[in-house]
């Protein structure tokens, strides 16, 4: 097991940094004088020559990519042009309120849209069945900003449940954003576990498992869940990037200062380093999150369990 | 004599009823007529064929110069009815009118949108399938990291490098989906690659462009369209949701998603200002969400429960 | 007479099943009769569709919900009515009583669970053993199949097609079953694993004196294992008898046909013979007799009435209007 942690983990390094330059090389194409940027009224020739070489600006493309990978291993995301404060810093202040609703989002999605998805299946002809299925479908076509807007018009304008906008309020201001963000991720969720839990009931191994006596119980939730969880965990894991996708509209819609709603100010300033320091951690996260759900793969999986507990050495 | 005359008949009969059962049914009629028996997929052909013909009519409906754009201060923020269906906005423009006018914009920005994609992906996934090895190998390396960034966030870099403009957001959205074009191509040459009317066709000495249009990709057309539809819908969605970041379509050129955005200052006493617009991205992604379910159920009929 | 007094494991009496779907029923097993006795090897022999694995998911009544339907008749195991029972005896009867090997070894193990865990399961449901002792269990029934014990923590995906077929018979027979169904057993395997298997499943058979019921198409099989042979058709059994009875004196058409369409050995320039026609779609099944589309010897009668079970001696009973008054073969 612990070798195929840290096979995962050395995957996972080559990744990031290919997806550094990728962001970078895509950033470095953008038209416009940086120094401009930096300079505003204060521009002179001499002074713009002087910050582009102090920011490494007149170096070829490569030399500046690796100067920028050196500063990002020491955690240094650089300064941004506008205001000349670090990146890095203005990310960390903003990256936990990020954090906090993906997680709320996740639990939601999970403790909500597993269950629902698992039972409809067990009764796929049931009225519950087919309204669940029914909120599933409506639930993708859901747009993440406009759905924000309608629960802060019903929960927070009408009924004054929630706050509507910001951070300030606890848990409570928590609650509208992660439904927000959360109800595409649920909806998809429950749409999976659904398809691939009446896919796990038609195998063969059910009918021998009844066949065997087995409690209809044990059959459902022990021999059929377990192997509907595999599809389902990929399908959670692959729509973390969604959610982080959809953070960026939820963050807009309920003024919350966090990674996403910083990506679009520092786009609309222009202001390279920070929409690039903001790319780069949010392809961290999707990375680390693809790394966390192999390894729950793996542990769920005994085909690849076995494959690395070094002595299930027969399979094909 | 008669006896195994009539006997005759029967079999045939029986062999006839037999193929019209289990025969593999592939022509266009058989999906068709099984697409026709899924009631919710025709509700979404018929909602998206509404929300198509009012895009392609708009002219004909409302005036775009008079109703969507000029402004007309002294009737702003009317309610729904009085002449105005949906009600006028921030400006006095007619909400109905600039809804109608909007999915001509999201239409044809999320059509081409799509198509780029198929361009790109497709010319990617092909290569990269029909070759196979080391091609395939470095092809399909590099779309994994791009698709390890979130679409959204691949358009909005592309954007934030080229700037805002109608051409520039087909562009971002059209490469950011390329990734998974490309994925979905691959694997649909990859199911057909060893076929014997491939190798066929190469015995004939047919050209490998020759052999994967003509042959490869027209034989797995059917995944290919259930993809596009689909995405044709997520392109939708971030069409509007980039204009309403203000990245995307810039007012006063009507899109839902700006029109969302500058209705949402308003929106705790015109609520119907967020309202309709936000309805009309929904029934347009869920009627493609419809549609594309059930042309995957009517091409693949064992995939239904 | 001796038979008399022979308990019978197992007894069907007149079962219907059919599945209902959309707009369409399909008649499955229209009135099946047979009987097992202690001990005895049945095989149920019959083309693809013929309502074999049906009748064999009918008494562990496991028929697929909710599209199938046991319309009537008797399933007497043991003397006890399979279809009276409530879900609990049902589930202490199923792989207590009455054990299955399924067709596809392939597809007939759960691939998230170590095959040890899959044996013990039955064990730990109807002996109450803990997990402990079922593991060891299972373990040893593993050897008796002629796999190591110490694989039991292995999973089924690291076991070739034969051993995990092994692997399917160690679980059936984990609690010694009085009846054990084999539904076509080894028709997923190469031939020369086949014959390990058949060979393994009849020392097992004489070793704890089980009834088996043997379903296949394979007429080689059923001379290699069975007592008796029930040749079905269209959801009847149209033919049974002991195997001299059926190998050497079949009567019916049908049977005749089946034998035809084998190679034959001394005779290779000898054209086969396949029946003609197709099995009859289900949803729609010929009047009277249900292969007289089919059948050479068609006569008027065939088309209309449905012939009635003949007894012809002890053993031998056949289906067929051209022994309506005569019990001379005329094949």
């Amino acid at each position: 097991m612990i070798r195929y942690v840290v096979k995962r983990l050395i995957i996972i390094i080559p990744v990031i940094i290919a997806l550094t330059f990728v962001v970078y090389s895509i950033l470095y194409m953008a038209p416009g004088d940086p120094a401009q940027i930096i300079l505003g009224n204060d521009y002179t020739e001499e002074a713009a020559a002087q910050v582009r070489e102090d920011l490494g600006l007149d170096q070829p493309f490569i030399v500046q990519y690796f100067h920028y990978l050196g500063d990002l291993v020491r955690g240094d995301f650089g300064e941004s042009y506008v205001s000349g404060e670090s990146v890095g810093a203005q990310l960390f202040s903003r990256f936990p309120n990020t954090f906090k609703i993906v997680i709320c989002a996740m639990i939601f999605c999970v403790a909500v849209g597993m269950p629902i998805g698992i039972w409809s299946a067990v009764r796929p002809n049931s009225i519950f069945s087919k309204v669940t299925m029914v909120i599933g479908l409506m639930g993708v076509s859901m747009p993440v900003f406009w759905l924000g807007l309608l629960l802060i018009l019903f929960f927070a304008v009408h009924l004054g449940w929630f706050p509507a906008s910001g951070m300030d309020d606890g848990w409570k201001s928590l609650v509208l954003p992660s439904l927000t963000v959360g109800a595409n991720y649920m909806a998809n969720t429950m749409r999976t576990t659904r398809s691939s839990m009446m896919e796990a009931i038609r195998q063969d191994y059910i009918t021998t498992a009844r066949a065997k006596g087995v409690r209809e119980h044990d059959v459902i939730y022990d021999h059929a869940l377990g192997n509907a969880l595999m599809p389902t965990i990929t399908v959670v894991g692959l729509n973390v990037g969604a959610l982080l996708g959809g953070l960026v509209y939820c963050e807009t819609v309920f003024s919350i200062p966090g990674t996403g709603r910083f990506l679009v100010e520092s786009i609309n300033k222009r202001d390279v380093p920070c929409v690039l320091g903001c790319l780069v951690i949010m392809a961290i996260c999707v990375a680390v999150s693809n790394l966390i759900v192999d390894l729950i793969y793996a542990y769920i999986d005994p085909r690849i369990k076995a494959q690395y507990s070094g002595k299930g050495g027969r399979s094909k | 004599m008669e006896n195994t005359n009539t006997a005759a008949k029967r079999e045939v009969i029986s062999r006839k009823e037999f193929y019209k059962k289990f025969k593999k049914k592939s022509n266009a009629a058989e999906i068709w007529s099984r697409f026709l028996k899924n009631r919710t997929a025709v509700v979404g052909l018929i909602i998206f064929g509404i929300i198509v013909l009012l895009a392609i009519f708009a002219p004909l409906l409302v005036s775009y110069e008079e109703q969507a754009i000029k402004l007309d201060v002294y009737n702003r923020l009317q309610g729904p009815g009085n002449g105005h269906l949906f009600g006028t906005d921030e400006v006095g423009r007619d909400i109905f009118a600039r809804i109608i006018y909007g999915a001509r914009i999201s239409l044809s920005v999320g059509i081409s949108s799509v198509a780029v994609a198929l361009l790109v992906g497709g010319i990617l996934g092909s290569i990269s399938g029909f070759y196979g090895g080391k091609i395939d190998d470095v092809i399909m390396r590099v779309m994994d990291v791009f698709l390890c960034l979130p679409d959204v966030l691949l358009a909005l870099a592309i954007i934030a490098t080229f700037g805002v403009s109608q051409i520039n957001l087909v562009i971002s959205i059209g490469l950011s989906f390329s990734p998974k074009f490309a994925r979905i191509v691959r694997s649909a040459i990859l199911t057909v690659r060893g076929s014997e009317y491939i190798e066929a066709a190469r015995s004939i000495g047919a050209k490998d462009g020759h052999i994967i249009l003509r042959y490869a990709l027209v034989n797995c057309m059917g995944p290919i369209i259930v993809q596009v539809t689909l995405y044709v819908a997520s392109a939708i969605l971030t069409i509007s949701g980039l204009s309403f970041l203000g990245l995307g379509i810039q007012a006063p050129t009507p899109e839902w998603g700006n029109m969302l955005a500058s209705g949402r200052a308003f929106m705790r006493d015109e609520a119907y200002l967020v309202i309709a617009p936000g309805l009309a991205i929904f029934f347009t992604i869920l009627s493609l969400n419809l549609l594309g379910d059930g042309l995957r159920d009517a091409l693949d009929p064992r995939l239904k429960q | 007479m001796e038979k008399e007094n022979v308990k019978n494991t197992l007894e069907v009496k007149d079962l219907v099943v059919q599945y209902v779907s959309d707009n369409e029923i399909v008649h499955a097993v229209n009135g099946i009769n047979m009987t097992i006795g202690e001990g005895k090897t049945l095989g149920l022999v019959g083309e693809t569709g013929a309502g074999k694995t049906t009748t064999a998911m009918s008494i562990l009544n496991l028929v697929a919900q909710p599209q199938g339907k046991i319309v009537s008749g008797e399933i007497l195991l043991n003397g006890k009515d399979v279809l009276k029972m409530n879900h609990h005896d049902l589930r202490l009867m199923r792989g207590d009583q009455v054990a299955m090997i399924f067709q596809d070894p392939m597809t007939s193990l759960n691939p998230i669970k170590s095959v040890g865990e899959q044996i013990a399961e039955g064990l730990r449901i109807h002996q109450k053993l803990d997990k402990k002792d079922a593991m060891k269990r299972a373990a040893e029934v593993l050897e008796l199949v002629g796999i190591p014990g110490s694989r039991a923590v292995e999973f089924p995906h690291q076991f070739s097609g034969g051993m995990k077929q092994r692997v399917v018979i160690a679980m059936a027979l984990a609690c010694r079953p009085n009846l054990l169904i084999a539904d076509e057993a080894t028709t997923a395997l190469d031939v020369t694993i086949q014959a390990q298997i058949l060979q393994l499943i009849n020392e097992l058979k004489k070793k704890y004196n089980m009834s088996m019921l043997i379903i296949t198409h394979d007429l080689g099989i059923v001379a290699e294992v069975c007592d008796e042979v029930s040749i079905i058709y269209a959801g009847v059994v149209i033919e049974h008898g002991n195997l001299e009875d059926i190998f050497d004196h079949y009567y019916h058409p049908y049977t005749k046909g089946l034998f035809d369409s084998l190679p034959d050995i001394e005779n290779r320039s000898a054209q086969l013979k396949p029946i003609k026609g197709l099995t009859p779609d289900p949803t729609n099944l010929p009047s009277g007799c249900p292969f007289h589309p089919r059948c050479e010897y068609c006569m008027e009668i065939c088309k209309e009435t449905r012939p009635k079970m003949r007894q012809l001696n002890d053993t031998h009973f056949v289906r067929c209007h051209l022994y309506d008054d005569t019990d001379e073969r005329k094949l």
